[in-house]
């Protein structure tokens, strides 16, 4: 070989070292700036007001002086199944091993301030600050979501089909994609998916035999719009919402429209033999938020569950609740387990975003069980976080805090996926006043 | 609460009523009020075509800089389920819109789907301009258009840019143009 040659194969060879992209175990082509412990985090906001002393307590009907304590969050926490007296029909677990198992358990945690509601107890938990003053309903937050947050301070920045909030509700929940802080807004905010209305049956009706449009003319509109939305001028503080790129817009509706014509189905967090009408609305909030993750991959998602709130009249129910809600999250953990992307590379956070009060509200049920409220007594600031993950990431079967020596905040979830996903040195000091919830890592 | 469970009958999910879609719909019933009131106010003198309500269309706006407020769902499905159809839109079918496009986040990826509903429908369809009439006349068209759906009158260029841009390619459809204004940042607004 010819010097000359030799000089310039072998700097191109040197150069295609920094300019070919690496290709990652998750398929994506480059690292992103800031250290990650993994690749994608599933927060779910285990909500509706949930007692320690039904979770990680396990009272179960001792409590009520009713019956005998024990576990109905089989696949969450490990410990006795409830022996007798049931009021709830077991269902076999998703899970054989559970997650407090391949992970760490908060057991007490301080919903330190503000009112014990939950829209408050949404925004503290997904803003990572406490909201001391009554909320308007149906406003934005006023601190960034931590969605906002995850794509305004990753690099490069991602795009808004990479993050996903889904409710059980609709009311206030749907604001809580992104907030009204100056800073950040919905040019940062996560998309956004009631499922019980956004797939239900006025969808069905209404688009399910919509096809997407055909490229060229999709391109016609687009030239035809962009002409129009060039004679309007709006600052772009004045945005209506969301807005996905065309590519993640089309496959988004593709996803919609298979889903409503039937090409596509929910796989349902129910055990075998368990009749479909029996699925929750927190299992229906779960089987979509686990067909977004399969086909899209995202790298933050937050789904709530919320159906346990039937507390307020009914405490039986709120033990059957409690017990669907604890099997569709052992579901998922379990498909994310199977999933060629996601194994082993996801942390799933599960919080209520608050508790409930230690006195009954007067109410009882057909069973002759106390019901209770959440009015910001003590008994409803002391809730349980779990984080699950890959254990080179995250201490397995680690148990942290005590009722009387508790261990972290509600606002310490945002900051913790923040460490989690790498983006929090980059985060504007002052914005998050909790911790990273270091007694969770490996 | 509201539980959801598989509904038999094909929907992905069945869902239950919400007791606050009263409050929406009175808040409703007063912003479309308050919204005709303002259209007889402003009445001008120019009279194009009977296009909504059977009533003649007028421009409300002089110009789209008079838009600085965003519509809400309802009036963004009202408005536009009544330009395309010219009748006021079924209060169940307002209701049952509006929960739909509430419960997405990304409005203009759902209010693509929406309007395409609306645009396959045949009674719209027996209310479009015809192919040949917006090639034959695209600035008549174009001038229509704006006031159909902006409710304004289109600046000189803008009458000219469209009429071009409409000339410019043979395969543009009515559909096509009615889409665009549909889902164009003006149309947001009010």
């Amino acid at each position: 070989m010819k010097r000359r040659d030799f000089l310039r194969n072998s700097s191109l060879a040197s150069a295609s070292l920094f300019t070919a992209p690496f290709l990652l175990p998750s398929g994506r082509a480059f690292a992103r700036a800031g250290s990650r412990l993994v690749n994608h985090v599933v927060f779910v906001l285990f909500a509706g007001g949930i007692r320690n002393q039904e979770s990680v307590d396990m009272g179960y009907l001792s409590t009520q002086g009713a019956g005998s304590s024990g576990n109905i969050l089989p696949n969450m926490l490990s410990g006795a199944v409830p022996g007798g007296s049931l009021v709830h029909s077991p269902w076999a677990p998703a899970l054989s091993t559970p997650l407090s198992q391949q992970g760490t358990l908060f057991r007490n945690l301080r919903y330190a301030s503000g009112p014990t509601g939950h829209y408050n107890g949404h925004t503290v938990a997904m803003t990572g600050n406490y909201t001391d003053t009554g909320l308007n309903l149906n406003l934005n937050p006023d601190f960034p979501t931590v969605f906002e947050y995850y794509r305004k301070h990753s690099d490069p920045m991602p795009n808004a089909r990479s993050c996903w909030w889904l409710s059980t509700e609709l009311g206030p929940y749907p604001s809580l994609n992104f907030s009204r802080h100056p800073e950040y807004g919905a040019l940062y905010g996560a998309n956004y998916l009631m499922p019980g209305y956004g797939l239900g049956e006025a969808a069905v009706q209404y688009l399910g035999g919509l096809q997407t449009l055909h490229p060229e003319e999709a391109n016609r509109v687009k030239g035809i719009k962009a002409q129009l939305d060039g004679f309007f001028n709006q600052g772009p503080g004045q945005v209506s919402g969301v807005k996905n790129s065309d590519q993640d817009n089309r496959s988004i509706q593709q996803l919609y429209l298979d889903l409503l014509s039937g090409a596509d189905t929910l796989d349902l967090p129910l055990p075998d033999g368990v009749p479909s009408y029996l699925l929750t609305g927190d299992g229906a909030n779960i089987a979509t938020g686990w067909k977004i993750l399969d086909r899209f991959q995202p790298e933050l998602v937050v789904i709530n569950t919320t159906n346990s709130d039937v507390c307020h009249d009914n405490f039986s129910e709120y033990l059957v609740a409690l017990h669907k809600a604890d099997y569709a999250v052992g579901w998922l953990w379990d498909k994310i387990q199977q999933h060629p992307v996601l194994a082993n590379d996801t942390l799933l956070i599960c919080m209520p975003e608050h508790g409930r009060n230690l006195e009954p509200n007067g109410l009882v049920d057909a069973n002759g069980l106390r019901a209770f409220d959440h009015t910001s007594d003590e008994n409803s600031r002391d809730v349980f976080a779990l984080i699950a993950g890959p254990s080179s990431v995250v201490a397995q079967g680690r148990v942290v805090g005590t009722p009387s020596s508790p261990v972290g905040e509600s606002i310490d979830i945002v900051p913790t996926i923040a460490h989690a996903l790498g983006f929090l040195d980059a985060v504007p000091s002052g914005m998050l006043p909790g911790r990273v919830l270091d007694e969770a890592w490996a | 609460m509201h539980s959801k469970a598989l509904s038999g009958d094909g929907a992905v999910f069945q869902s239950r009523h919400q007791p606050w879609r009263s409050l929406r719909n009175l808040l409703f019933l007063g912003i479309v009020l308050l919204f005709g009131a303002c259209e007889r106010t402003l009445e001008r003198d120019v009279i194009v075509d009977n296009l909504i309500y059977g009533i003649d269309t007028i421009p409300v706006y002089s110009s789209s800089a008079e838009k600085d407020k965003l519509k809400t769902t309802t009036q963004f499905v009202s408005t536009a389920y009544s330009q395309l159809y010219l009748r006021p839109i079924p209060s169940e079918t307002l209701n049952e819109l509006s929960l739909l496009r509430s419960a997405h986040g990304d409005k203009n990826l759902i209010g693509e789907l929406v309007i395409s509903h609306f645009l396959a429908d045949d009674a719209v369809l027996a209310t479009l301009t015809t192919e040949t009439e917006m090639n034959t006349d695209p600035e008549a068209f174009v001038e229509q258009t704006y006031l159909r759906f902006f409710l304004r009158l289109p600046t000189a260029y803008e009458r000219y840019a469209l009429s071009r841009q409409i000339l410019s390619d043979p395969e543009t459809t009515v559909i096509e143009v009615y889409r665009a204004f549909l889902l164009s940042n003006e149309y947001l607004y009010y």
